[in-house]
């Protein structure tokens, strides 16, 4: 109880919250909803998680979900026009990946503002995306394209789930363990002393922006294969929430601060909240309202408990003098 | 440090020359007097949100819920309007109330950023959530025509001086008073202190607090402003006219030179930076650009700006460290 | 780096390995469906889902349906997205086949998009129709139609004509949002009905897209009658641009010289309407398509389809061909007979 972090009170927060959905929700348990929750949570947790590796680095991507919904747009034409599904997973792939350059590029070697660049990239990916869809949305697609967003794992856990947790593990691993990882989180506390400390900074930072957009490759192919078509502004209410799930989960916008198992909690949160407000028939409104106060409330009790530690070992300290 | 700041703002008046000169070439309608004058009409809630941003970011700050709190006071004052008789007053009391229902909002954001020490990013962020649900919920979105509005307020929002629209002037009258308050009032000084330079600011004895809850009630009384603006602009008051506003009034302020990260920025390059957005959406049309391909234009041409510029500023700070050597 | 690369590729070859135990069923799913035959009320419970909530159009929408729910005593529940986003669609189709309801009518903000979670709905029991914009046609019982796509469009283009006054010149078209597939479908008869009958008219641009806010529709048409001089009529698509564009053909004084006409509602277009800067404006009621949509979902639930002719109280004469149901055709609003509507 002495040491709790701010991760673990948001764990705390998350096992209070299911328990009285549960209690009160009518409905919350069943494995019908359940299993929505299941489907629901992959595309908006992996977004959320590309949105915060890039926020660990002080920076922030505004193009994510375009860079989703544009390489979804291309599996979607490959796909409809018959290549196969690897080829067309490949084109997405490479499209993504070509994003993700362009941002790492403007960031990362011309050392322009990432709010900045990502601006741009999200205008200019938008504006690619509808010259080439003009507006409508691409479908028609093998059924067993659509297994990824649909599909079960021997019949018991969606596909989309497993790719999740995957990815999740992949990426506590690379922040953790690799030298990349740890450039990552030096890089958003000091930028200046990292590059002196002979890391390559820029190259960090670039290998951030394809992480991000690779991300958005996969939560794209989820997409598409769970709506079953792809259009301009697939997935595009995501952005924000994506900022908020990785603020909710603790990491610090400034940079240099986070961790996978927090923004993983915030994704819980803001899913069984809304599951669980709709199923006690709450106006889709107070949902937003509801996840706003939530916000602010977290990082009150936040401050209110580090204020209280604060005075506990001063009291300690003056205990300890005396 | 002034020339650092004095070719920033350079750069980005280039890049807005360049354009004008670009644009009138290709189309005979847009240098002109009602041309130019629509264009800053069109923008005057986008500049005068812009302005408040500027002192937010120059503080290290961000805002995200301008959007959803000019909305929320062009929704409250717009349903006042509704009850207020036509007279003189009516106005009179629009424009008490407004930036008042601003500043309160502002107040709310300021004190959880100072006080509760909540990053400015989540608070705002949880506002705009709060205020923008709030606002669907009790209006459900309702559309509110001119008719309803007493006709004093119409006159008002007609009303032209020297054939520019009076939006225009409140737009610049919000301009000059920044500038009057950051350069001529303690408090204002101290925004351009902690600007420069934050660590030694507080070791002068400047309150960074209070100068955090300053610049966020300011932003929400220039909110409460540029609502008034919104009404009297589009004569209606649309719940959802705003969302997603506030990604384009911080685009305007980092385009006009200031430092995301907060220390850098002017209301002059602020100002450069909306005419620059405003003048772009204006002359896509004028210049006869395929719709499908507009939005391709805009982003080419913002990644060009801030690379052109971020480029100037590398090579002015290049020359700068060598110029240390010398010495 | 190359840690991370060779961890990237492990994944990725551990995953193919895995892509073999694919299933397309849930093993609990087959069990699960008889527990949700057994309703715990009554009540027949009909859900309702418009593009988004909180735009004067689906509020309409939602004032008749609850209207219906009250008088044939039915719950309705009316709920939809915040943004019009086909991802946030599918979530609260979702979470309604979690609350066993007995019918999910939809408006979709991407039909296709719906298709694996309308499948989904029908497997758990759940009768499906659409409402405003179709969805799969393979899918829904009954698809609920305001109007004729075609005969609407069209009816736009000639009404433009008509205010015209002429069949040659230039004309602009104005749309909600590039990628909002009813809009589209309206400019694409409209344009059809251009070429076929009207080989004088001449689109200047393409459809200028003005993002839902009144505020971009008057900045754009301001815009568009200074680029484009000679402009004698405007199309405008979706509820609030024909007010931007009515307000800038005001502000520029231009209301006898460019006709104007829009799909708007009466009471917002009536200001407009009345000083002549928008001359027609064509609706239908949006609250007889959500009072039609319930009455037709509780008949749906009942075990009746409905007929060809079929009068039905408080809508009036439908017309049927095969499940799609057409309401009616559209009213044109003028200044003359604006202000007897109240929605």
């Amino acid at each position: 109880m002495k040491n709790l972090s701010k991760e673990s009170i948001l764990g705390l927060f998350l096992v209070g919250l299911f328990v009285f959905m549960s209690l009160f929700a009518p409905g919350f348990l069943a494995s019908s909803n359940l299993k929505n929750m299941m489907f629901q949570l992959p595309e908006f947790s992996i977004l959320a998680l590309a949105m915060m590796v890039v926020i660990l680095t002080a920076g922030i991507d505004l193009s994510l979900t375009f860079v989703a919904s544009l390489s979804g747009v291309v599996i979607a034409i490959a796909l409809s026009s018959g290549y196969s599904i690897p080829m067309a997973l490949l084109a997405g792939l490479l499209v993504a990946l070509a994003c993700g350059l362009l941002n790492g590029v403007f960031v990362a070697k011309i050392g322009v503002s990432p709010i900045l660049v990502t601006l741009g990239t999200m205008i200019l990916f938008e504006g690619i995306n509808l010259s080439i869809t003009k507006g409508h949305s691409i479908s028609g697609f093998p059924s067993a394209y659509n297994l990824i967003g649909n599909g079960y794992f021997f019949g018991l856990v969606p596909v989309s789930l497993v790719i999740m947790i995957v990815l999740i593990i992949v990426t506590t691993v690379l922040l953790n363990k690799t030298k990349w990882g740890r450039s990552v989180y030096m890089v958003g506390s000091n930028p200046i002393a990292t590059l002196f400390s002979g890391i390559n900074t820029s190259r960090a930072l670039m290998w951030v922006y394809l992480f991000s957009s690779l991300m958005a490759f996969v939560a794209s192919v989820i997409m598409t294969a769970r709506y079953n078509s792809a259009k301009v502004d697939m997935g595009s209410a995501y952005l924000l929430q994506c900022v908020a799930a990785a603020v909710l989960g603790g990491t610090q916008i400034q940079g240099g601060y986070g961790k996978v198992i927090g923004t993983v909690y915030a994704v819980c949160i803001f899913q069984i909240l809304s599951s669980g407000l709709n199923l006690l028939g709450v106006h889709r409104s107070i949902v937003d309202v509801m996840i706003g106060v939530i916000l602010i409330a977290v990082l009150i009790i936040n401050y209110v408990s580090s204020q209280l530690e604060k005075r506990k070992s001063i009291k300690e300290q003056a205990k300890s003098v005396a | 440090m002034k020339a650092i700041l004095k070719s920033k703002e350079m750069s980005i008046a280039a890049i807005l020359i360049l354009l004008c000169i670009i644009l009138s070439y290709l189309s005979p309608a847009f240098f002109t007097f009602s041309n130019l004058t629509d264009v800053l009409k069109a923008n005057a809630v986008l500049g005068i949100l812009a302005i408040g941003m500027t002192l937010v970011i120059i503080t290290g700050g961000i805002d995200v819920s301008v959007a959803a709190v000019t909305s929320a006071v062009a929704v409250i004052t717009g349903h006042l309007m509704i009850y207020l008789p036509d007279s003189f007053l009516s106005l009179l009391v629009i424009f008490l109330v407004a930036p008042l229902c601003g500043i309160v909002f502002g107040l709310i954001n300021g004190y959880l950023v100072a006080k509760v020490e909540i990053p400015a990013i989540v608070v705002t962020l949880g506002m705009m959530s709060i205020i923008s649900g709030a606002i669907l919920y009790l209006t459900n979105g309702v559309y509110v025509n001119s008719r309803n509005f007493p006709s004093i307020f119409i006159d008002f929002a007609n009303a032209k001086i020297l054939g520019i629209s009076i939006l225009v002037y409140i737009f610049f009258a919000v301009a000059a008073l920044t500038w009057y308050v950051m350069k001529n009032t303690v408090i204002g000084r101290s925004v351009f202190a902690i600007g420069g330079n934050s660590k030694s600011a507080i070791r002068v004895g400047i309150d960074f607090k209070k100068v955090q809850m300053f610049v966020f009630a300011y932003m929400g009384f220039l909110a409460g402003i540029a609502a008034i603006v919104q009404t009297a602009y589009i004569k209606a008051i649309d719940p959802n006219g705003l969302i997603g506003f506030e990604l384009i009034v911080i685009a305007a302020v980092v385009i006009g030179g200031a430092n995301i990260l907060g220390g850098r920025g002017t209301v002059f390059g602020t100002i450069l930076g909306v005419i620059l957005l405003g003048v772009m959406q204006n002359g896509l049309i004028l210049a006869h650009i395929d719709t499908y391909w507009q939005k391709v234009v805009v982003g080419s041409i913002i990644l060009l700006a801030v690379s052109y510029d971020h480029i100037q500023y590398k090579r002015a700070q290049s020359q700068l460290s060598n110029i240390k050597v010398e010495a | 780096m190359k840690k991370a690369l060779l961890l990237m590729f492990c994944v990725v070859f551990f995953s193919s390995i895995l892509v073999g135990c694919v299933s397309s069923e849930s093993a609990g799913s087959s069990s699960e469906s008889t527990n949700s035959g057994e309703k715990s009320s009554d009540k027949i419970k009909i859900a309702v889902v418009p593009k988004l909530v909180g735009i004067p159009y689906f509020n309409a929408s939602e004032v008749g349906a609850k209207r219906a729910g009250e008088e044939l005593g039915v719950e309705v529940i009316y709920t939809g997205p915040t943004q019009g986003d086909a991802a946030q669609q599918v979530r609260v189709i979702e979470d309604l086949i979690s609350q066993q309801v007995d019918v999910i009518a939809v408006a979709p903000n991407d039909s296709a998009a719906l298709t694996p979670v309308l499948k989904k709905a029908k497997e758990a029991g759940i009768h499906v129709m659409d409402w405003d914009t179709p969805a799969d046609p393979e899918l829904v019982e009954i698809s609920v139609s305001q109007i004729d796509n075609e005969a609407y469009g069209r009816h736009l283009a000639q009404i433009l004509v008509e205010q015209m006054g002429t069949d040659s010149g230039d004309f602009a078209i104005l749309t909600g949002g590039m990628s909002a597939a009813n809009l589209n479908l309206w400019i694409d008869w409209a344009m059809k009905e251009v070429e076929e009958n009207y080989p004088n008219l001449n689109l200047v641009t393409e459809k200028v897209p003005t993002n839902e806010k009144q505020q971009e529709a008057y900045q754009k048409t301001l815009d568009l009658l200074r680029a484009y001089p000679d402009l004698k009529g405007i199309m405008a698509f979706s509820t609030v641009a024909p007010l931007g564009a009515a307000q800038a053909i005001e502000e520029r004084g231009l209301e006898g010289e460019v006709a104007l006409v829009g799909t708007a509602l009466p009471t917002d277009s009536l200001p407009f309407l009345e000083n002549g800067s928008l001359d027609v404006a064509t609706l239908w009621d949006p609250e007889k398509l959500g009072y039609l949509t319930v009455a037709l979902a509780k008949e749906l639930v009942e075990g009746k389809m409905p007929t060809d002719g079929q009068d039905v109280p408080g809508v009036g004469v439908i017309e049927v061909r095969g499940k799609t149901v057409i309401m009616g055709p559209p009213t044109d609003f003028t200044a003359e007979n604006a202000a007897e509507y109240n929605f």
